[in-house]
């Protein structure tokens, strides 16, 4: 039974939760939410940004239905999802695994695979532009070197998705390896300690401890890497090649939005596209936490 | 315990209000792209010569990079918080024209500022002068003389048609497997250029109300532009590679090179020898006026001296002779005096065709929507460039888009 | 939860003991090899970068790229450091990142308590607003936000640069995650003895929660650091301007020659700070979770 403290209940109570989430609550209603509701109204609107907004009703989203352009970049965000989402999750596993050792060295090793995601996607883009370049890049030149004729990578619409995806897993490996990191530490070594008593291998000590208590962790990487990938943009703006069919036809939302909004003018229709995406987004997270309880163990409950 | 607690969060609220507030006011704000990034000391030289001539006014300037130059500038139209006095490109111009966002300028404007006739032009909206040309630059034919002088050709001159152009190309590539004849981009900017040259082909129709951007003779310019890829003088896309089309002028595997006057400074150590000439032409001359002008906001405070400003930036000889000394585009004024050092600065030698190309100026076509409509037909050019539409079929593409954004 | 036993077994040699060491000697060998292996993955590109930094101007141009720079010339460090000056914006980065750093921790582990450890009606609705307000793409909040900053009077200050980052929900999630994952256990024993929450808080939580505050202290400092976007509106003036923004003015428009090796060495020097960062606070990774024991 749960220990009743006094002043656990009533006004008491709420007097401590006010304490610890006010200050996060009002700034998060002034600076977020607030622009998040512009937006929402915005999508109503037709609005160039230089004279006022006018309002057109469903007009947007009725636009948003017949844009061929729009469901292309949708094709290709979840493609780079489904492509990218389980790569990073269970090699960022690997690694973290990797680097949680006491081993000579290790330091040198986290803080090598932190520096990718430290860089800034201009030089990373520019870096990777060249590796996968058909004639002069390393890749094809290692292909060749196999005997298979290397694809036209970044020039091409089809493999431009699979160098955006190896280059954003070489990335964000550093970046999701930090977050296990974080709950494997988390774990109490007496688990540990007690197994080996037991004379438990280090397979059934990861499988039948770390996994488990890792769960928490796991949840919450995968509900970031999905609001994360289906944002992705850096990499699609920057690297296709320039007038490439790649550069053409290969697109993110956040790409399709940043067009609309910046280049185009059209304010109303990129936030029109971007409540489309929250809402895939909103749905698609609602279902995992429903389907939290199924997998996830939390030591406190 | 608590204590240490408010004592942090003391120490976090008196950090939050350090703040470095630029004092309120009423000089006259300058926002530019121009200058950035390395002609902000140029244009530094230019505001002390004002704040000099008109005691009184001070000129605070503010500049972004070319790329986010237009969303800042519109994010402080939007906030009600406008620059009195901004920069503005000519693609751009129309659609701040159209939307109340500048000053008509031309009661402020004095007759005798010597502008280029044409430039003041296109600066001008429904009959009123909306903003003052700044700057111009424009496209030229770059060539490489030692490739020339191997092939044992001729320079080209300023009576070239683009079959001349050919034939030399064809010659040097025969130099080698690795050196091209000529690099002319197959994309947008250069289609409506040499849809100017063609003469016959027209983007829109006399009352613009329709696109007639797949006729007959701008199909047949389109052609023209590919065949130089399509009698492999010029690398595609892919046979290029990724490597820079400058670059490979600069290399010196290329023969022959349209590019902009802005280049001069970049090939100014190339590793040959190397001049320009005006472009060649299909059946009429026509070369890219590229233009930036200066602009008063419609919400400015102060019109009167913010216009003086405006004029001074870009027609003063002071203004004149700082930008010519440093490199910093051309003037777009039509005092030849002016010019005289620019003009004997080499390489490259044949400056004079900057201003042959001036007599021949073509504009970008401009609507309300431009950019959807530049990305739009340079999707579509650049897939005839692949090989992967018809010259035809792109451009009947084309004119059902640009339809649907004009409607 | 076991109480961890204050006796050692003595070790003894048997058959299973042996099968263990030449696992773990066959594991020892794997992991030293893919860390090499991931070593040269990760830096191997960054090679060329650098390289590129110490090229001058006209030779980055030459193509295919070439990796050793020759000649080699430190001119791009110089003359970046003329044009951009240095030493105010890397402050202004640094005072930004620390203060904002600090002031994440603080707001987010604070919601993050209300939400682990504490039972109210609403709270779940109310972290699932948190989750939902990560899902809009933040490009199309920027334009809302400036008006806002502009309301405020906090244009082209320190404000506009470090408060809307505080309350980014990221933070609260991680420290949420983390906050669940710790057992009742302590707190019980604490409100017996007349704790009330803030001490539970301050005392208890967050000192077993280090690494995931390492993570978000690392995070947190990294997203402040190479912010872009959100300083380029608000922060144009010299005096509070940010390491990205004026490293972007060496991006030269469509009608320029942008100078890569300046780009480059402008790359190099901003990202040593946060490996600076990172170095530090990796540390409390290895830091193990103290059992405090139980009292009484």
């Amino acid at each position: 039974m749960r220990v009743m403290v006094a002043g656990d209940t009533g006004w008491q109570k709420w007097k401590w939760v006010l304490f610890f989430i006010v200050p996060s609550l009002a700034g998060l209603l002034i600076f977020i939410l607030i622009p998040i509701l512009t937006s929402v109204w915005l999508s109503f609107q037709d609005w160039n940004l230089l004279s006022p907004p006018e309002f057109i009703g469903l007009a947007n989203f009725q636009e948003l239905v017949n844009d061929a352009s729009f469901w292309q970049a949708l094709q290709y965000t979840l493609g780079y999802i489904l492509l990218y989402l389980p790569a990073a999750f269970v090699l960022g596993l690997g690694l973290a695994l990797l680097l949680n050792q006491k081993l000579r060295g290790v330091v040198i090793v986290r803080t090598a695979t932190f520096l990718p995601v430290v860089a800034s996607w201009v030089v990373v883009s520019l870096i990777w532009k060249w590796i996968f370049n058909p004639q002069y890049g390393l890749i094809n030149y290692g292909l060749s070197l196999l005997g298979i004729s290397g694809p036209a990578w970044l020039f091409d619409a089809n493999t431009a998705l699979y160098a955006l995806v190896i280059t954003s897993v070489w990335k964000d490996l550093g970046y999701v390896a930090v977050l296990y990191l974080g709950g494997l530490q988390s774990i109490s070594p007496i688990y540990y300690e007690a197994s080996q008593i037991d004379g438990a291998s280090a397979w059934q000590r990861l499988w039948f401890i770390t996994l488990p208590l890792l769960t928490p962790t796991m949840f919450f990487i995968v509900i970031i890497l999905l609001i994360n990938s289906f944002q992705v943009f850096d990499q699609f703006w920057l690297m296709p090649m320039r007038d490439s069919a790649a550069d053409r036809q290969v697109e993110a939302i956040v790409t399709a939005v940043v067009k609309n909004a910046f280049s185009y003018n059209r304010m109303g229709y990129a936030s029109a596209m971007s409540m489309v995406l929250f809402a895939l987004i909103f749905i698609v997270t609602f279902v995992q936490l429903r389907l939290q309880n199924r997998w996830v163990h939390y030591e406190s409950e | 315990m608590l204590r240490k607690f408010f004592l942090i969060g003391m120490i976090l609220l008196l950090a939050l209000t350090m703040s470095t507030a630029l004092a309120q006011d009423t000089t006259l704000r300058y926002f530019t792209f121009s200058a950035d990034p390395d002609h902000l000391e140029d244009l530094d030289q230019i505001v002390a010569a004002f704040e000099e001539a008109n005691p009184g006014i001070t000129v605070e300037v503010e500049h972004a990079p070319f790329a986010d130059y237009f969303t800042l500038l519109q994010a402080d139209v939007v906030s009600g918080d406008a620059p009195d006095v901004f920069e503005l490109n000519y693609e751009n111009f129309v659609t701040y024209a159209a939307n109340d966002t500048l000053l008509d300028i031309s009661s402020y404007v004095s007759a005798d500022a010597p502008y280029y006739p044409r430039a003041l032009e296109a600066f001008q909206y429904e009959g009123a002068q909306m903003a003052l040309p700044e700057s111009f630059s424009t496209v030229l034919l770059f060539y490489n003389a030692d490739l020339f002088d191997q092939a044992g050709l001729d320079y080209p001159t300023d009576e070239w048609t683009w079959d001349d152009a050919m034939t030399a190309a064809q010659a040097i590539r025969a130099l080698g497997s690795d050196t091209w004849g000529i690099f002319s981009p197959v994309q947008f900017w250069e289609f409506y250029k040499k849809a100017a040259q063609n003469g016959e082909c027209q983007f829109f129709n006399e009352d613009m109300t329709e696109s007639t951007i797949n006729s007959e003779a701008c199909v047949q310019t389109l052609d023209t532009m590919m065949s130089f890829i399509n009698e492999d003088v010029m690398p595609s896309t892919e046979e290029l590679s990724g490597v820079g089309d400058s670059d490979l002028f600069l290399s010196g595997k290329l023969g022959m090179y349209v590019s902009g006057i802005w280049m001069f400074s970049a090939f100014a150590d190339a590793p040959f020898n190397w001049d320009v000439q005006i472009e060649p032409m299909i059946n009429q001359h026509a070369h890219h006026f590229f233009a930036n002008g200066v602009a008063v906001s419609s919400t400015t405070e102060n019109p009167e001296a913010a216009a003086a400003w405006a004029q001074f930036l870009t027609s003063s000889e002071t203004a004149a002779s700082v930008r010519l000394a440093s490199n910093w585009e051309l003037p777009a004024l039509d005092e030849p005096s002016y010019f005289e050092s620019y003009l004997s600065q080499t390489p490259p030698a044949n400056r004079t065709a900057v201003f042959q190309a001036l007599e021949s100026p073509v504009v970008p076509p401009v609507i309300e929507r431009q950019a959807e409509m530049q990305d739009g037909v340079n999707a579509l050019i650049t897939q005839v460039a692949d090989g992967t539409l018809t010259s035809q079929d792109a451009l009947d593409q084309a004119k059902d888009l640009i339809d649907s954004l004009i409607q | 939860m076991r109480v961890s036993s204050t006796r050692t077994l003595p070790q003894v040699e048997t058959e299973g003991t042996q099968q263990r060491h030449a696992e773990r000697r066959f594991l020892r060998l794997l992991a030293y090899a893919t860390m090499i292996a991931l070593v040269l993955i990760m830096i191997l590109p960054f090679g060329w970068m650098l390289s590129t930094s110490l090229k001058t101007q006209q030779y980055i141009l030459r193509t295919p790229p070439e990796l050793i720079p020759n000649p080699l010339s430190f001119e791009s460090y110089t003359q970046l450091a003329e044009r951009i000056d240095m030493g105010r914006t890397f402050f202004n980065s640094v005072f930004v990142a620390v203060v904002g750093t600090a002031g994440q921790l603080l707001v987010s582990s604070m919601a993050a308590y209300a939400f682990a450890r504490m039972r109210w009606r609403g709270r779940n609705a109310i972290f699932l607003l948190y989750l939902a307000t990560m899902m809009v793409p933040s490009v199309v909040l920027v334009l809302p936000q400036f008006i806002i900053i502009r309301l405020f009077g906090w244009a082209n200050t320190y404000q506009a640069l470090i408060v809307p980052g505080l309350f980014n929900a990221f933070g609260t999630f991680l420290l949420r995650q983390s906050f669940l994952s710790l057992p009742r256990d302590f707190e019980e024993a604490a409100f017996i003895d007349g704790a009330n929450h803030f001490t539970i808080f301050w005392r208890i939580i967050l000192p077993l929660s280090l690494p995931a505050l390492a993570t978000l202290t690392i995070l947190s400092f990294m997203g402040s650091w190479n912010a872009y976007l959100w300083p380029l509106f608000v922060a144009r003036n010299q005096a509070v301007q940010t390491l990205p923004v004026a490293l972007g003015v060496l991006q030269a428009g469509p009608r320029a020659l942008t100078e890569w090796n300046l780009v480059m060495a402008g790359a190099g020097i901003s990202v040593l700070p946060i490996l600076i960062v990172y170095l530090f606070a990796q540390k409390w990774f290895v830091q193990s979770v103290v059992s405090n024991g139980l009292k009484g």
